[in-house]
């Protein structure tokens, strides 16, 4: 059979974001893959060497724009690490409840796409309605639907509004009772089951050591997760555990991920209850010292890090970010080899691809 | 023939409005919020379509990087005419907050032609039907036979 | 460094029972500086799960294939490129799950030569990072797989990091 290398890509109707994905395929089935990434590469790191350490918060909204408020809050612990600020703890609950509601509408916007690709349009209505709920929650909060800008060095740009944590405790019991029913629909499928189950299987020792972090790693079955294992913000004081499968196919990163939904909704409600009377924001310097920062959280895709290096001055001297989609993309070769055209679809959509934070 | 079916077709056009299914950055969030039941553009004739030679409206929804312009060009070619071009949000407008990247061209503008902005960063998807409803009246007042083209 | 203060954990909070305290950071340095004991410098516990040092670079590879055979870092988190004004400094940060720390390991090259041994061979997930090194800083990688340029064109001319190249941000 005449072996060929196919295009999919950067417009195409899989490719969440711009990317391209070269295959050889065999017939049917696929030999070798090769993704090409770039296409929205936008110079973040060398912008941010001439902003100003808070007219980057914004900038860093938009690497990731599924799940933009992890990402700016990344930043401001990266640059807190390096200024030595201590953030209030009414702060930090806020940030953490604000970070949980981000992470069950970063899964819904993914289970959106991913059921609309596999053909499940009903998956694509539902988690859409739902995602309103959470959307305009932080909407009251912030202002903005996707980049919120509201994480700030030093705490949170603003106090919760009033009776915001009254309308968060019954989203969170909404989402529950919908977190039921989405298990119904889509265990109840046998098309999507057919399409999922035995496809895309990245064992541990190859996942581990090229470098997949996030869901797909907990599906490969490494119990990882770093809010439980090295853990930043007020996350020692919640009581929550990792979500994790060992089946390492595309049903067990499905599986993790609603796992992680509900575990987030758990997480909400220790933070609403328990979150403390006080300062939401320190004041922060304006010069940093010279030195460098650290930060690193669990992205709802995965690792996420950032290094800064401060001159004494209000700019940067370098921010390097490291993103987890572009590690994990990397590794996709293993998991397509062997497989047919179609199953394309599952592999890369169970990898939750996010091209801002790959192509920074 | 065609003082006959102008109108008629003119009608058929601007109430199928075809945009092509290409999501560039954030505001392609919004874009597919919008076809979501919240919003729902599906009532105004409004269906995204796989492959840009059954379009009509290409929507630019975020920054163009240099290493995509030669593709999006084709892309803009490829789509049979009469089409529309839609610049949604910042960075599809001027760069937005990447306007002086090294990779980033400043505004879709610059390569191809465009009927409508519309501004926010980003935009809301109550901006983006706001934007097919004035896509409509741009039809409507453009009336071209497709015939003739007169 | 300047004015950094250890941040601290309002209430009690117990130590995750699985992790004796001061232990595996102890293992591991004293396993390097057995191993390398004229090119690892600086060896520093920054905080609890974050070691600093740095290595001279014709010992990197060896102590990155010790470091994931003998010490169990099984996973390669990010390689940073910095340019400073007399050397590239090249910051691999390797993560042990099943120590619960992140190594923070600082190699330096000269200016004129920015040249290093790949880890690709030891780490998978340092492929694609190492060729983003190349593409944006022009670190060149010795032995790399496929070293070519991955985020920008690749025909593009320059690297757009470097502190002398002032064509946009």
């Amino acid at each position: 059979m005449a072996e060929m290398w196919i295009n999919m890509g950067p417009q195409h109707p899989m490719t969440h974001g711009l990317w391209n994905l070269r295959i050889k395929v065999d017939g049917e089935t696929i030999v070798d893959a090769e993704p090409e990434v770039g296409y929205l590469h936008r110079g973040i790191e060398k912008i941010c060497e001439n902003r100003t350490y808070t007219q980057i918060i914004p900038i860093s909204d938009r690497l990731c724009y599924g799940s933009s408020m992890t990402w700016s809050h990344l930043y401001c612990l990266t640059v807190e690490d390096l200024m030595g600020i201590e953030v209030p703890e009414r702060a930090e609950y806020i940030r953490v409840a604000v970070l949980e509601m981000q992470r069950i509408a970063s899964h819904l916007m993914w289970l959106a796409a991913y059921a609309a690709d596999l053909g499940a349009m009903i998956g694509f209505i539902y988690t859409m309605r739902d995602r309103e709920i959470w959307i305009d929650l932080l909407q009251s909060l912030t202002g903005s639907r996707i980049t919120y800008n509201f994480p700030r060095i030093g705490g949170v740009a603003h106090d919760l509004p009033a009776n915001w944590d009254r309308d968060a405790l019954r989203a969170c019991d909404y989402m529950d009772k919908k977190l039921k029913e989405y298990e119904d629909i889509f265990d109840g499928s046998k098309v999507f089951m057919m399409r999922n189950e035995g496809v895309g299987i990245l064992k541990k020792e190859d996942a581990l050591n090229l470098g997949v972090t996030g869901p797909p790693l907990r599906a490969s079955g490494v119990k990882y997760d770093l809010r439980k294992d090295q853990p930043y913000s007020v996350y020692p004081e919640l009581e929550f555990q990792p979500c994790y499968h060992t089946d390492c196919d595309c049903y067990a990163r499905f599986k993790v991920r609603m796992d992680e939904m509900a575990m987030s909704c758990h997480i909400i409600r220790q933070a609403i209850n328990n979150m403390p009377k006080g300062k939401w924001r320190v004041v922060s310097p304006r010069n940093a010292p010279v030195g460098t920062g650290l930060g690193r959280v669990e992205d709802p895709r995965g690792e996420g890090m950032m290094y800064v290096v401060g001159d004494g001055t209000d700019r940067p001297y370098r921010l390097k970010i490291r993103s987890p989609i572009f590690v994990t993309v990397s590794a996709a070769p293993k998991m397509l080899i062997g497989y047919k055209v179609a199953d394309v679809v599952a592999i890369m959509g169970g990898l939750d691809m996010c091209i801002g934070e790959t192509d920074r | 023939m065609d003082v006959v079916t102008k109108d008629f077709f003119n009608w058929a056009t601007r109430n199928s409005i075809y945009p092509l299914h290409f999501g560039i950055m954030c505001c392609a969030l919004e874009m597919a919020v919008a076809s979501a039941p919240r919003f729902d553009a599906q009532r105004f004739g409004v269906i995204y379509r796989s492959t840009p030679r059954q379009c009509d409206v290409l929507l630019v929804n975020g920054p163009v990087s240099k290493k995509m312009k030669p593709a999006l060009r084709r892309l803009y070619d490829q789509m049979p005419g009469p089409k529309w071009v839609i610049a949604m949000g910042e960075c599809a407008i001027s760069g937005g907050p990447f306007y002086n990247s090294y990779s980033v061209v400043p505004g879709v503008d610059q390569f191809i032609p465009v009927d409508i902005y519309i501004p926010g960063c980003p935009a809301r998807p109550e901006a983006l039907i706001d934007a097919f409803i004035k896509l409509q009246k741009i039809i409507k007042e453009n009336k071209k036979g497709l015939l003739t083209g007169k | 460094m300047v004015g950094r203060q250890k941040r601290v954990l309002k209430g009690e909070i117990e130590e995750p029972p699985t992790r004796i305290d001061g232990q595996p950071e102890e293992l591991v340095i004293r396993t390097l500086l057995d191993m390398f004991p004229s090119t690892l410098t600086d060896f520093k516990k920054v905080r609890d799960g974050l070691l600093r040092a740095k290595i001279e670079r014709r010992d990197l590879f060896k102590a990155c294939k010790s470091l994931r055979d003998n010490l169990g870092f099984e996973h390669l988190s990010m390689i940073s490129a910095v340019e400073y004004d007399s050397r590239f400094e090249i910051v691999y940060h390797i993560t042990s799950y099943e120590k619960r720390l992140l190594l923070e390991l600082i190699t330096t090259t000269p200016k004129d030569d920015p040249s290093v041994e790949s880890i690709s061979a030891i780490w998978g997930g340092a492929n694609w990072q190492e060729r983003e090194a190349f593409d944006l800083m022009g670190i060149k990688f010795n032995n790399h797989p496929n070293l070519q340029r991955i985020l920008l064109p690749s025909d593009y001319l320059y690297h757009p990091l470097r502190k002398d190249f002032t064509g946009g941000g």
